[in-house]
């Protein structure tokens, strides 16, 4: 574990006086193209993972998406004390379908323990009241970190981003000086995948009106906005309890356990490596894969065309601990 | 919260309606206030869709069609599956409400002069870069302050305010199709026309089942080339165009809107060509409304339409045989005049929404004895 010095202390409680305005990091941490780390985690359905065991696997699959050497440390290359970390969670399947709250937990804590002033760490969803059918307390100010919805709380304007025009919701347009993505690998019935680039609907006004041609372009478009791509610095996908088909609602048929977390500072890639999941859990039941089922991946190429990242098979990194 | 413009927009409406004398109503309706987004939203069984394999629906309201999964809403946003049946959630669910003249429709051969209690709710099945009510018809009824508006207590409303007119306006009324089926059914039952202000974008079955309810409609038609509707509406020509026959084989009074936006379609060559398929297909009598585009949402980088692509959109009309071509949104200019095709005497003049003359006698020219088609009475 890091230890904080009292200057590091210090800046961080500095930090939190600024508590809800966006104070651009300095640096851009580096981007890790195609890596994505995973770690095991097991738990059944309806179950909560312990809390340490939580912790380890977030801070493993954390360490192993930028080859740190812990949790901590790769926190601390993603974040800076000055940041307003947003993490975006997608609750829209409920308790059985979304981010578990302990592995949330566990990655707010790696955050806090880089310096990071725990009143600057905000989960977000789109409501108050889907943060709570997830499991999530709401907390306005903390602590032990906050947690809100946008409760449609939008930018005045809309914004042209590619083929979206949308108001964004100003947690990540002016609050937020950081962002991570916090999906979980699910089925989705139109784009195919719902993981981590596809949570990104959830800070636009307009989300129905994009839905159209497998979500995309959109879902790349929604991305590629300067709100996302500049301040995204990590993807983590809840692979504890996936699911395969029947998405994006949580549908019993089609949840399986696959037993593992992952993260990426590469979205792009950290989607392939769902999307190369559910695939696989498919074709071990028999089923067509999503091309064939009539809801082909399109919009990693579209991604990955954006320079978003890396939608190679041959190029995804996926490196286990 | 930063939707104040939203806020304002339904506060603006609201604050109009206490001007008239609404307080009564404004005690029912804020029984629910602003829509926060962690409520639940009210909702009742959607009327046109289809249930598929596996908790999905096909929506059958609108050409979209659109497939939406458990927990999804289709593109208008104001429809949700909710474990496999299709609910509306914006059935008396007003956002805006107002007291305007008929001629704010447009709706120029419709008893000149008269008010229509005008109401929408959220939501719109397509996405114009150039909406005007972008702030009510591109968001979800929970991002936006709406009133519980019951058809009986708006035809109430109505009356009070001495409006012979409903108006399902401002957004797009596709979308809330029963809500809008049942004001009409309300007005009708105590002698107030109800009237529509629509995209046209709509089903052939659920039109039809509406239309003899309805005294009038507008409908806009955003262009003549299929390209425009696709990039710049996100719609499809065809079935407006469909539309338009239909509503003209029931006999429902018929106006069109043509939103003239530089440079994107108001050619020559497509203005012609709209104004030649409008005499074939709908008749000369049907009134075309050539209006001016002002930038807004996601069209602010062209200029308001000039004056002279409008005049020359006015000519083109006059010369393709239609009898009532108007300009709109320019006021104080002649083609907001509704002349006399025999005489070309003038027999109502306008200035905006006001009328300054109407010499209509029983709905014909009083120079000339030439009947003037039309909702006079």
């Amino acid at each position: 574990m890091t230890k904080l010095t009292r200057r590091e202390l210090a800046l961080a409680f500095g930090a939190g006086a600024l508590a809800g305005t966006a104070q651009a990091s300095t640096r851009r941490p580096p981007v890790h193209p195609g890596v994505v780390g995973v770690a095991e985690a097991r738990a059944e359905l309806g179950k909560a993972l312990g809390q340490e065991t939580a912790r380890l696997a977030m801070a493993g699959a954390l360490a192993a998406s930028v080859g740190a050497a812990s949790g901590v440390e790769a926190a601390a290359v993603l974040f800076s004390p000055r940041d307003v970390v947003g993490i975006k969670v997608n609750c829209l399947a409920g308790k059985n379908l979304s981010p578990r709250v302990e592995l949330v937990e566990a990655l707010v804590n790696l955050i806090a323990e880089t310096g990071v002033d725990r009143r600057n760490i905000v989960v977000f969803e789109r409501s108050d009241r889907e943060l709570q059918r997830a499991g999530f307390e709401i907390r306005e100010s903390g602590p032990p970190y906050r947690c809100i919805g946008t409760n449609n709380d939008f930018e005045r304007e809309p914004s042209t981003s590619g083929a979206i025009g949308s108001c964004f919701a100003r947690m990540v347009s002016s609050t937020c000086s950081a962002l991570v993505s916090f999906g979980v690998v699910k089925d989705h019935d139109l784009s195919g995948v719902s993981a981590g680039m596809k949570n990104w609907y959830g800070v636009i006004h307009n989300p129905n009106k994009y839905h159209d041609n497998g979500c995309d372009p959109y879902i790349a478009d929604v991305a590629r906005h300067p709100y996302i791509r500049n301040k995204l610095r990590l993807t983590v996908l809840d692979g504890v309890i996936a699911q395969c088909h029947g998405g994006p609602a949580y549908r019993q048929g089609g949840i399986f356990k696959l037993g593992m977390v992952a993260a990426s500072t590469d979205p792009v890639a950290a989607d392939l490596w769902a999307w190369r999941e559910i695939e696989s859990e498919r074709a071990m039941r028999g089923m067509p894969n999503l091309e064939a089922a009539g809801r082909p991946v399109r919009y990693l190429a579209s991604a990955a065309k954006a320079g978003l990242g890396i939608d190679d098979p041959e190029r995804l990194s996926v490196v286990t601990v | 919260m930063s939707f104040d413009r939203r806020k304002m927009i339904v506060l603006g409406a609201a604050g109009a309606a206490a001007n008239l004398h609404l307080p009564m109503l404004l005690a029912a309706v804020a029984q629910r206030g602003s829509s926060a987004a962690g409520d639940e939203l009210p909702a009742r069984e959607a009327s046109w869709y289809k249930k598929l394999e596996e908790g999905r629906v096909e929506c059958e309201l609108c050409p979209q069609a659109c497939k939406v999964a458990d927990m999804e809403r289709g593109m208008c946003g104001v429809r949700e599956n909710r474990g496999g049946t299709y609910y509306t959630l914006v059935h008396s669910l007003a956002c805006s409400i107002h007291t305007d003249p008929i001629e704010k429709k447009p709706l120029f051969h419709v008893l000149p002069g008269e008010k229509a209690f005008s109401f929408s709710t959220a939501g719109c099945n397509v996405e114009c870069k150039f909406c005007q009510n972008w702030e009510l018809s591109q968001f979800r009824p929970e991002q936006v302050q709406a009133y519980n508006l019951p058809p009986e207590k708006l035809v109430a409303a109505a009356r009070r305010n001495g409006a012979r007119l409903t108006a399902a306006t401002y957004g797009e009324p596709v979308v809330f199709w029963e809500y809008v089926r049942d004001v009409a059914i309300a007005a009708n039952a105590v002698g107030v026309k109800p009237t529509v202000v629509s995209n046209g974008f709509i089903k052939e079955k659920p039109l039809r089942e509406v239309l003899p309810l309805l005294s009038a409609i507008k409908v806009d038609l955003k262009s003549f080339r299929d390209e425009f509707y696709r990039k710049q509406v996100r719609g499809e020509l065809e079935p407006v165009l469909k539309s338009l026959e239909v509503i003209r084989e029931i006999g429902v009074w018929l106006e069109i809107v043509v939103l003239l936006v530089p440079t994107l379609n108001d050619s020559a060559g497509e203005v012609h060509d709209l104004c030649s398929w409008v005499r074939a297909k709908l008749g000369p009598d049907v009134p075309v409304h050539f209006t001016r585009f002002h930038p807004t949402y996601r069209l602010t980088d062209l200029p308001p339409t000039p004056v002279a692509s409008l005049e020359r959109a006015w000519k083109i009309g006059r010369d393709a045989g239609l009898n009532y071509v108007y300009l709109g949104n320019v006021p104080g200019h002649p083609g907001e005049n509704t002349t006399c095709p025999a005489c070309r005497g003038i027999l109502i003049r306008r200035v905006g929404y006001r009328i300054l003359s109407n010499r209509l006698v029983k709905g014909s020219c009083p120079d000339c004895q030439r009947s003037i088609p039309g909702v006079w009475s």
